[in-house]
């Protein structure tokens, strides 16, 4: 391993989260000592993952009266005497304000700072910070654009088709696809009208459309002090409806050359940016087997597991070091990228059934940890899914010498899982590691390699 | 407790007023926002193309572009004092901005005071109000300690009008005992002369620290003219007082540079030699962020009919860095809101009216019209002005006011005396004061927040501003009182007398309301500058990150001392 680090001297950490996230980030304060402190919606209350451990009741079941409400969050953070908190991945865990609040009331924030969470929330200055580092963007406006002339005049350079995007925007506002020349203007025109409605900006920019690609993305950690180091690339392309599925590490579509100047490229950005903790850049390898910067994201990944069995290294235990203002205790030089690993969501959903929602209560569960094989989840026996939140139940990663060995493994896992009362996508996911098609990494983001539903 | 205890404040939008009313309201701002900017590019305009094609000629840039030379590339310009003597005709001549451009820039970072004279005007002379103007930004300059850099192309004074300008306690000569102050107390001062500078214009830049001339410069006590009509002799301003004489001889000036272009340069230069500013060190760590309500969107949430109210709390909301804020004493005087922010990442103090009903505190299920201070108003503004000032948290005034409570109630509970205590503490602050005429600015009102006579370091108007003693519609009723009944309506039945008397009181409604326009305090120098809702945010940034760039001339506390927690403690019992 890497060497002995100094205890970090938190006593109290809360955990702003739920489910698998939570039971994870537990895992690793248990490790080391420290006290999580859960809080919780009325509707997870009685998770198995609460037993024995302090929790608090946020408020409803509803996520914007519990797991949502920044103020509430932060009231329960501090009236448990913790002195910091995680936010694990989803909810509040990219919310600058949230981050803000926490620090303001004296809670130190697992993530970047505000600051920075804000900009790399915005598009443009997060790309045109990474483009100065050195990374390679998708070809569009450098920056918003000043008009229709201006959008007409890059089309012109990128070629058809192209993307339309609202400055602020989110969720598909203010966002249009341009396939044909003469629809350009009305596009502009109505994206900047609904960006203008949904976000009070009406600032576009322009880029162009890349259809299919791989989604690679590259793990990085960094301290307080500009310390930064690069923990390898997930390939995450196994997607549905921009859902990941499955995930993996090495990404064996990418070129060692590629690999190598990204890997530099996103050091020196995150680094310029003044980031903190653990963040991920997610990247789209294109026809030309070029990595193109999409964003940054400045939380830790659902897929975060597939990293730490190649390096060894405890993420979230990284995360809580540099938060209480610890250096990094590794250079670059430290880490060994060892072999692959391969990771499978399964969520409560029927993919025989246009993947529809399957929330009800597990009768049974059983999931066997062989050799080389992690299960992270947070469900045990009798265990209710609530239909409130994220339908993930459980994330099985496999490590083996190579990409085969790997898939075999999680192959095996797969088989031997049981889980009765509810539909899971455990067959998808079979049928998948099945193919040909994924075996021999012949597909893209637009279609499930082995799956066609 | 030494957070400062910041929480979300404000509303989305779609919360607050429905599309169609936001519409309307915005819109309402429409021709007042034309009207401002027309106005600006008519005094960015100067004399026009005739003039900046003169100077040009002679190898010289415009006052404008030395401006836009000298700042950071991509930095905003906040200038002041745009519209004095705008509109005002000098025997048929104009002088826009009284032919001298005074701004806040950054320069290497550092926020300067810049006086330009404005060569594409009457050769930058000096008009009625053109050194009251310099001194007013000199002022500025001395209170927030930022370097002063004056660029000098001042042909002296415009002398048709010269008895304006010349004798009073703030005439002319008052810019060089501003100079003096300046350098007494330490404010660095670099002048760059770039052409003509005569008579005051000459003495302008001497008392700087450091003092540039181009070769096109120079600086006489009497030009060649007057030279030639006194002392018959023919000699060109350039040799009595160009860079040979004054760089070499006299040691009036220290550098001599080829051009403008290099001048600039020595200048930005110069300034780079300064501390750098202190704003970094005081936001501890923490980053400028915007709001998390855009102020966009205050033109659409502020009416400008000022009988209509509207929600203060979501102006604040769109003034501090991710609407986070801190109200202070929020139970007492709700007429008022109080408290903290950060803005650009450093901590500044509000203080604004709240509008429409608030709970009648002195009869309880009752409510009164907020927009008027009462008792309990005055004395909490009273004391977190107090406070602010001594934890040296910059305080920004916004005002919408109708003035003070009056009637025998108001008398009993001695407002006079509050209101001179309120007066006492604005008047015996030290730390920086930046006041806002949102919109009314009436009577008393005015005064007790911190209006112009009480010295705030800048006042801005915006284009919805009302500035006056009473309105119109009020010292029509007080002028014609005799003649109205208790519903203010006009007694007599004769239709004759009736229209006379309609048409005396809309003339003296008509008259009032003329002078409340904004651009009539802004071209006496009632008021600084004139600003858009929408910009108000980036001009609070400015002006408070401006107040944390002197290190060590005025106290500044760390929040842990701040004694507004006292306050907090004391009043609400403090965070549990």
């Amino acid at each position: 391993m890497l060497g002995c680090a100094p205890v970090t001297r938190f006593r109290r950490l809360f955990i702003a989260n739920r489910g698998e996230v939570a039971a994870r980030i537990a895992r690793t304060c248990d490790a080391l000592g420290i006290t999580p402190v859960f809080g919780v919606s009325d509707a997870d209350q009685t998770a198995p993952y609460l037993r024995d451990r302090e929790f608090v009741v946020l408020g409803a079941s509803r996520a914007s009266e519990s797991y949502l409400a920044r103020e509430r969050v932060v009231q329960a953070a501090v009236q448990t005497r913790c002195s910091v908190l995680h936010p694990g991945w989803g909810f509040l865990s990219e919310d600058p304000l949230f981050a803000a609040l926490c620090e303001a009331h004296g809670i130190s924030f697992i993530g970047p700072p505000a600051s920075v969470m804000q900009k790399l929330g915005r598009k443009t200055p997060a790309k045109k910070a990474m483009a100065r580092a050195g990374l390679k963007l998708i070809p569009g406006s450098d920056g918003v654009l000043d008009g229709p002339g201006e959008a007409e005049s890059i089309l012109e350079r990128v070629g058809l088709p192209v993307l339309l995007k609202a400055e602020s925007g989110g969720g598909g506002r203010g966002m249009r696809v341009v396939r044909e020349s003469d629809e350009l203007r009305e596009a502009y025109d109505s994206a900047r009208a609904e960006a203008q409605a949904c976000f009070a900006d009406d600032r576009l920019y322009l880029e162009k459309l890349i259809e299919g690609g791989r989604h690679i993305e590259i793990q990085l950690l960094a301290d307080k002090y500009g310390n930064v180091v690069h923990l390898g690339e997930r390939d995450c392309s196994v997607q549905r409806k921009h859902q990941k599925l499955i995930e993996e590490s090495p990404a064996l579509v990418l070129s060692d050359e590629e690999r190598e100047q990204t890997f530099a490229a996103a050091v020196a950005a995150t680094q310029a940016i003044g980031y903190v903790g653990a963040g991920t850049m997610e990247f789209l390898l294109d026809d030309g087997g070029e990595l193109r910067f999409m964003e940054m994201n400045a939380r830790l990944q659902v897929e975060h597991p597939v990293t730490e069995m190649r390096t060894g290294i405890d993420l979230v235990e990284a995360q809580i070091r540099v938060a209480g203002g610890e250096p990094l205790w590794f250079s670059q030089g430290d880490i060994t990228l060892r072999g692959h690993a391969i990771e499978c969501r399964i969520n409560a959903e029927d993919p025989n059934n246009a993947f529809a929602p399957s929330p009800g209560v597990i009768e049974r569960w059983q999931v066997d940890a062989a050799e080389g094989v992690r299960v992270d989840t947070h469900v045990e026996d009798g265990y209710e899914v609530p239909p409130h939140y994220d339908s993930l139940v459980c994330k099985v990663i496999a490590w083996g010498d190579d990409r085969n060995d790997a898939c075999d493994r999680l192959t095996a896992a797969l088989r031997g899982l049981r889980c009765e009362g509810i539909h899971t996508t455990v067959p998808m996911h079979l049928a998948v590691l099945d193919s040909p098609d994924f075996r021999n990494n012949r597909y893209d983001t637009r279609a499930v390699p082995g799956w066609s539903s | 407790m030494a957070h400062v205890p910041v929480v979300p404040i404000g509303k989305d939008r779609e919360a607050v007023l429905d599309r169609a009313t936001f519409d309307r309201q915005r819109e309402g701002h429409g021709p007042l926002v034309d009207k401002l900017e027309a106005g600006r590019a008519e005094v960015r305009h100067g004399w026009g193309d005739k003039y900046v094609d003169r100077v040009h000629d002679k190898n010289k840039l415009t006052t404008r572009e030395r401006l836009e030379q000298l700042k950071d590339p991509g930095s905003q310009l906040f200038e002041v004092g745009t519209f004095v003597n705008h509109g005002v005709d000098f025997g048929g001549l104009r002088s826009p901005a009284a032919g001298v451009v005074t701004a806040f820039a950054q320069v290497e970072g550092r926020w300067c005071v810049v006086i330009a004279n404005d060569n594409t005007v009457a050769s930058g002379a000096w008009w009625p109000q053109t050194p009251e103007k310099i001194e007013r930004a000199q002022e500025m300059a001395r209170r927030l300690r930022l370097p002063t850099l004056y660029l000098v192309d001042c042909s002296g004074l415009y002398l048709p009008e010269q008895s304006k300008s010349f004798a009073g306690a703030k005439g002319a000569g008052h810019i060089f005992k501003m100079n003096s102050l300046l350098s007494a107390e330490g404010v660095p001062q670099i002048a760059g002369v770039f052409g003509d500078c005569i008579a005051g214009g000459g003495y302008m830049p001497i008392i700087s620290d450091r003092v540039y001339m181009t070769e096109q410069a120079y600086m006489v006590i009497a030009g060649a003219a007057l030279i030639k009509g006194a002392k018959s002799q023919h000699i060109t301003s350039l040799d009595i007082g160009g860079p040979e004489v004054h760089v070499h001889q006299s040691g009036c000036a220290d550098v001599r540079v080829p051009d403008d272009e290099t001048l600039l340069r020595c200048l930005r230069q110069e300034v780079a030699r300064l501390p750098t500013s202190g704003a970094a060190f005081y936001r501890g760590g923490v980053e400028s962020m915007e709001p998390a309500h855009s102020p966009a969107e205050l033109p659409g949430l502020i009416p400008v009919d000022h009988r209509q109210a509207y929600d203060a709390e979501e102006v604040v909301a769109r003034l501090c860095d991710q609407s986070l804020f801190w109200e202070v004493l929020p139970d007492i005087g709700r007429e008022m809101i109080c408290g903290v922010g950060r803005v650009g990442g450093l901590y500044a103090g509000f203080v604004l009216n709240r509008q429409g009903l608030i709970d009648d505190p002195e009869a309880p299920s009752e409510q009164r019209p907020a927009g008027i201070l009462y008792r309990q108003g005055i004395a909490k503004i009273s004391t977190f002005s107090r406070a602010c000032n001594s934890d040296g948290i910059p305080l920004v005034w916004l005002q919408d006011i109708s003035g003070f409570d009056i009637g025998a109630e108001a008398e009993r509970h001695g407002l006079l005396a509050y209101g001179s205590n309120l007066i006492y503490t604005n008047s015996t602050n030290e730390t920086p004061m930046f006041t806002v005429l949102l919109r009314k600015a009436s009577g008393a009102g005015y005064y007790a927040m911190a209006g112009l006579p009480y010295d705030p370091v800048v006042q801005l108007s915006t284009p919805i501003s009302r500035l006056s003693v009473m309105e119109g519609r009020t010292l029509a009723i007080a002028t014609y009182n005799s003649k109205l009944d208790d519903d203010f309506e006009i007694v007599t039945q004769d239709p004759k007398e009736r229209a006379k008397l309609e048409r005396k009181m809309a003339e003296v409604e008509a008259r009032i309301d003329a002078d409340m326009d904004p651009y009539v305090a802004a071209q006496q120098l009632d008021t600084d500058e004139i600003v858009r809702l929408d910009e108000l945010r980036d001009w609070i940034r400015a002006l408070v990150e401006m107040s944390y760039q002197g290190v060590g001339y005025r106290r500044v506390k760390n929040p842990r001392i701040w004694s507004l927690h006292d306050l907090d403690v004391l009043v609400g019992g403090g965070p549990a």
